[in-house]
């Protein structure tokens, strides 16, 4: 018998199939203005980086938060990125610099759901921002794996 | 109800004057405002007391103001009262906050620099200059412009809040003039008085907003806005006023080192 993953970030959780009432009339728009998302995909140089308010989300967010797109990625510019499986993050924190010096962003918000690995998203964006010789405002928002409510929220920078 | 709501706080506690004491009980510093143009509602959603505690505070205004009338206890965690939130504020708010910090040192000095003027045989007129030109250049052209000039175009202008913060600067203004026409006129008494004044107004002030404003600018503020106003205010600071920050703490330094440390 093999013994269950104790991570948090890889636990087996069953939520049950009990039906989530909400207000889902109607067909909602997507609010993504951009390809590609993925973080290594991305490049500073792209115009619609200039100036924008970026959203660097981790990859589990999206299908956690009912209302991602409604309530987070509308009128942001986003990449995304698993902090737990992807290689190559010094490239991350690189291409955070560059979009926080080159492209001189407006903001950057962290989305992480509240799994301890995720945290190490944050951290990538908080040594980008300390590489940078600009300054600019982060938040984090933390979401919850049930639920997808937001747990906290916060500016870090 | 809804028309105490939309009416002015110091009307509203001239009528049921038991609205005061619940008002003071959550800390809210309401009762001794001068300007009390602020709706009630406005007053109850702007202070950082807490969800909960808003419902209660709430619950306790009704019925001061209809004792016979049946109004819904809100359930609440009775430890939580009077507890207000951690103030987290945003990267410009935080600007602001800590600029604070330095205007308040300088607060802090004032009831010793008035004192000398009082007990000192010899008059040195030296700390009280330093003192107006510390309020004139850093709180007022450098801090009290960033909010005039940027932050407060983010809002309406023209509301109650907002207003009674800008009277507040305007009668700081006045009273560092009198500070100026005291020394002038060689009038020490009225150079005390207006200083103990201005450091009286702006501790009241500087609180307001500490505890009351910038939390509720930064609920209203978008990410955006808050990115443009860290930006523009940064702007201010690397700008034409690159250096205040550093030429006036040290400033404050100085009348440390003589009126706080001996």
């Amino acid at each position: 018998m093999s013994k269950e993953c104790e991570c948090p970030g890889a636990k087996m959780q069953d939520f049950g199939k009990e039906e989530v009432k909400g207000a889902e009339e109607g067909k909602r728009a997507s609010q993504l203005r951009q390809w590609p998302v993925q973080l290594h995909l991305v490049s500073p140089e792209a115009p619609y980086f200039q100036k924008a308010d970026v959203l660097l989300s981790a990859d589990c967010v999206a299908y956690s938060a009912g209302d991602f797109h409604k309530e987070y990625m509308k009128g942001k510019t986003i990449a995304i990125a698993c902090p737990k499986l992807d290689e190559g993050q010094e490239t991350y924190i690189e291409k955070i610099t560059s979009l926080i010096d080159d492209a001189k962003i407006n903001t950057l918000t962290v989305m992480t759901m509240e799994v301890p690995c995720c945290g190490v998203l944050v951290s990538i964006a908080q040594k980008g921002l300390q590489a940078a010789k600009r300054k600019i405002p982060v938040k984090s928002i933390v979401i919850g794996i049930r639920g997808g409510n937001v747990l906290s929220e916060e500016w870090i920078s | 109800m809804q028309a105490y709501l939309n009416a002015p706080i110091k009307e509203v506690i001239s009528k049921f004057p038991k609205v005061a004491d619940i008002l003071n009980g959550y800390e809210i510093g309401c009762v001794p405002c001068s300007v009390g143009t602020c709706l009630l509602k406005d007053v109850v959603a702007i202070h950082n007391i807490g969800e909960e505690n808003k419902a209660q505070l709430m619950y306790e205004v009704e019925k001061a103001i209809y004792p016979d009338r049946e109004v819904k206890r809100p359930v609440i965690n009775k430890a939580a009262k009077a507890k207000p939130e951690i103030l987290r504020y945003s990267p410009p708010l935080r600007m602001l906050v800590n600029e604070h910090l330095l205007i308040k040192r300088l607060l802090n000095c004032v009831p010793a620099i008035v004192k000398a003027l009082k007990e000192d045989t010899v008059i040195d007129k030296e700390p009280v200059i330093g003192a107006v030109d510390f309020i004139r250049m850093y709180a007022d052209k450098f801090h009290h412009a960033k909010e005039e000039d940027i932050l407060f175009k983010y809002f309406d202008e023209k509301a109650d809040i907002i207003q009674a913060m800008l009277n507040d600067h305007v009668e700081g203004r006045s009273h560092v003039k009198e500070v100026l026409n005291g020394l002038k006129d060689n009038k020490i008494d009225a150079v005390s008085q207006h200083l103990s004044a201005y450091a009286e107004l702006l501790t009241g002030h500087i609180k307001k907003e500490d505890e009351i404003l910038y939390p509720w600018m930064d609920k209203n503020l978008t990410v955006k806005q808050v990115g443009e106003l860290f930006d523009k205010f940064n702007a201010v600071d690397n700008g034409l006023q690159r250096g205040v920050e550093e030429t006036y703490k040290g400033r404050i330094e100085d009348l440390e080192a003589k009126f706080i440390q001996k």
